[in-house]
């Protein structure tokens, strides 16, 4: 007999969520493979499910580390306006993001760079301001966790976490949205079925933004992991190895960047003069 | 009143309840009951009523595509099924942002889950069930990660 009113619940305050956020992310990964079991078709000669199964990969990672930062804040910050409005607005953007990629890959049509009609148009300029605000979020915990001297974080963390995550921000901005103007993600035109690299499908053949975005967005991912792994070894001067560690890794989105605006794939060091 | 007229009605009252389990405040009885008890007891005497009056005359049954296809054809015993759905998704609804609720999920992210369910339903509650173990694991909080 179900009760007709619903029990107490325990309150739990919004820096509680991620966990909860990247197992929602990670059931919809579950629902993307179902989908390609079931669905033999192809958006510009890919499986539709591929790309939602690619983003809901993407935001449980995105989910993972926000959440693993947000943990190490001391309870004031933790539970502060700042970490709050970044967490509302990275579940409402992401949600938004992808609900839409979801709903596009049932109907097998272009969610990014579709400009077949007005409301497509208007939906493509959305996921742009949800992509930018999802940045903004990170952004800003990653501020409130270099400022919060309580959180449990070693030097090496606080300055990974710090700059990666501001790195990540200014990097997805610059690239992202210059991959989002550019009509489709090539830089040049590849032969049907030219190649690509395993798993991420970028063209080993012609110019692709999506390596840079790649690398550009998960300097989140690798300032904190350097910085932690120097930490736990006890390397003498943290802060100076992930500060170059990173300006490296950042040379590097940046160089993918360079090679694929002129036309190059990942493959062709020509930039190099190689 | 068509059936047609029944069909709407009944998508109005599911639609209520829905309103209700996503943006409704929790905690008073009086609304908590219409999408957990009220609607779906309404939705249920509704389907009995119409399975008992149409289902024999339609001439279909359970056991094959063609059987089932058969008792579609009658409009009555569509709309039957149609309330089965609406009765049920909004109990696995209930069910679901109840445990939701347990396991200290944000109304926020119930939000998307729930909707889910209204479209989708068995999609929405595997979002749901998934979320809620995910919530009560706490990986993070425990430090597994």
């Amino acid at each position: 007999m179900i009760a007709a009113s619903f029990p107490a619940a325990p309150l739990r305050k919004m820096a509680d969520q991620p966990g909860a956020l990247v197992a929602l992310c990670l059931a919809l990964c579950v629902i993307a493979v179902g989908g390609a079991i079931f669905d033999d078709r192809l958006l510009q000669g890919v499986p539709v499910w591929v790309k939602p199964l690619k983003f809901s990969v993407s935001f449980v990672v995105y989910f993972a580390t926000l959440g693993w930062v947000v943990n190490r804040l001391s309870a004031p910050v933790r539970n502060g306006w700042a970490v709050w409005v970044a967490l509302v607005l990275a579940v409402l953007a992401s949600v938004f993001e992808q609900g839409y990629i979801f709903a596009m890959a049932g109907r097998a049509e272009a969610s990014h760079f579709n400009d077949s009609g007005v409301f497509f148009v208007a939906m493509y300029a959305l996921m742009g301001l949800g992509a930018a605000l999802l940045m903004v979020s990170v952004a800003v915990i990653g501020w409130a966790a270099y400022r919060d001297r309580q959180a449990a974080m070693g030097p090496g963390l606080r300055i990974g976490v710090g700059l990666g995550f501001a790195l990540s921000t200014g990097l997805t901005l610059v690239i992202g949205f210059t991959l989002g103007g550019n009509g489709g993600h090539f830089v040049g035109v590849p032969a049907p079925g030219a190649a690509t690299l395993p798993l991420f499908g970028w063209s080993a053949t012609v110019g692709d933004l999506r390596p840079a975005h790649f690398f550009g967005l998960h300097a989140m991912q690798a300032g904190p992991l350097l910085g932690w792994v120097l930490d736990r070894r006890g390397v003498a001067r943290p802060r100076f190895w992930v500060v170059l560690g990173l300006a490296g890794y950042s040379l590097f989105s940046l160089f993918l960047f360079v090679q694929a605006l002129a036309g190059l794939p990942l493959t062709d060091l020509a930039v190099l003069g190689l | 009143m068509t059936w047609d007229d029944l069909f709407g009605l009944a998508n109005m009252a599911a639609l209520v309840g829905w309103v209700v389990l996503i943006a409704a405040p929790r905690g008073h009885w009086w609304l908590d009951a219409l999408p957990r008890l009220v609607l779906p007891v309404g939705l249920a005497i509704l389907y009995s009523g119409l399975m008992l009056a149409y289902v024999f005359a339609s001439g279909g049954g359970f056991g094959s595509i063609a059987a089932v296809r058969q008792l579609f054809t009658s409009d009555p015993v569509l709309v039957a099924g149609w309330v089965h759905y609406l009765a049920f998704d909004l109990l696995v609804g209930s069910f679901v942002a109840a445990r939701l609720d347990g396991a200290g999920v944000a109304r926020l992210i119930q939000a998307p889950i729930l909707f889910a369910i209204f479209m989708l339903g068995p999609l929405g509650l595997l979002l749901g069930l998934l979320t809620e173990t995910g919530a009560r694991l706490r990986p993070l909080e425990k430090g597994l990660i």
